[in-house]
């Protein structure tokens, strides 16, 4: 759906930079790197990234 | 006890914590976890029905894609800026008793028309601007073009043991300070533990082996297991301890470990007056 605002595990905010992920991943960069730029070092952080579907445009029809 | 701080930086802070003992260090870390205040949006009203546009002549539902509940959640989840000088808890207020002033509320008002993506940015304080949420571009939910949200929302403060929304740290945690202890006589430069080590803390420098890293090492123990001749000793001090967290912005991790150490200096001052009545 939409990215969490925060990490499930410890909380960080993490839906601040998820705009600039996004931008970042559609010019081809490799999301590792661009994580690591982005401060998101914990894996309980990274997987809120990696593991993300945003279907939001999907259910807006409905 | 005493605090070294090694990093103190707006969001995240490095500290080292010594002449303690491990009760001590976790009364410290649960204080900054679950007892510093901070603000947070805690009521939210929805406008319901049709929002109108009168320069356009048209009519938005006000419904979103996502239900009200998660839009409410997610708005609870913003960081607010806070000071701790200038706000009380609500219910604890001198000025209004509970119903709310800006001495212990802020308002929050979003209007925002589709077709777009809402941000945290568009929450605009009623009043004053620089309490605007710390992050502007956490995506909230989207609208299309016939949808519209108005919404007025209530920041108060309140601490992570109501709700872990008003937790201001995170990724709180403290470790012994290690000791690496290398026996030169019996090693043997053979490096493994050099190769064997995740975080880079052993290096071989001038036909010898040194630490290069020391605070980095966190226990794993293989170094001491690769080493064939067992000339490596790895052991955490119970007297000193590495003590990291970081904050959610709202306060800056400064603001959170002086407040944090006077709520803990005025629970032991507690104990120690009921000692005494006894
Ligand atoms: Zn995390
Ligand atoms: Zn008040």
């Amino acid at each position: 759906m939409m990215i969490p605002v925060r990490c499930f595990t410890c909380g960080k905010v993490i839906g601040n930079v998820y705009e600039v992920y996004k931008d970042r991943l559609e010019q081809g960069e490799d999301p590792g790197e661009v994580l690591d730029d982005l401060g998101i070092d914990r894996y309980c952080c990274r997987r809120m990234f990696l593991s993300h579907q945003d279907l939001i445009d999907d259910v807006m029809k409905y | 006890m005493d605090i070294e701080v090694k990093i103190l930086k707006d969001r995240e802070a490095k500290l080292l914590v010594s002449n303690t003992n491990p009760p001590m260090v976790n009364a410290l870390r649960r204080v900054l976890i679950a007892d510093v205040p901070k603000l947070a949006i805690e009521d939210i009203e929805f406008h319901l029905g049709t929002i109108g546009d009168e320069m356009e002549d048209k009519e938005y539902e006000s419904s979103a894609p996502l239900f009200d509940e998660i839009i409410a959640h997610r708005l609870g989840m913003l960081p607010i800026p806070t000071d701790l000088e200038l706000f009380d808890f609500r219910d604890r207020c001198d000025e209004c008793e509970g119903e709310g002033c800006p001495n212990c509320t802020i308002i929050y008002s979003l209007n925002k028309k589709g077709p777009c993506t809402v941000y945290s940015g568009d929450l605009i304080p009623v009043g004053e601007n620089d309490l605007r949420p710390v992050d502007d571009l956490i995506p909230l939910v989207k609208l299309d073009d016939t949808q519209a949200l108005l919404i007025y929302a209530t920041a108060e403060l309140g601490t992570a043991k109501q709700h872990a929304k008003w937790q201001p740290t995170n990724g709180v945690a403290y470790k012994y300070y290690p000791e690496i202890e290398i026996d030169q006589d019996s090693c043997n430069l053979c490096g493994e533990c050099v190769e064997s080590c995740p975080k880079e803390v052993l290096d071989i420098e001038d036909e010898e082996l040194i630490i290069a890293d020391l605070e980095g090492c966190k226990f794993c123990s293989l170094c001491e297991e690769v080493c064939a001749p067992g000339a490596i000793d790895v052991s955490g001090r119970e007297d000193k301890f590495i003590l990291t967290f970081e904050t959610d912005g709202s306060l800056t991790s400064e603001e959170v470990l002086k407040e944090g150490l006077q709520i803990l200096k005025g629970k032991f001052d507690e104990i120690a007056e009921m000692s005494e009545s006894i």
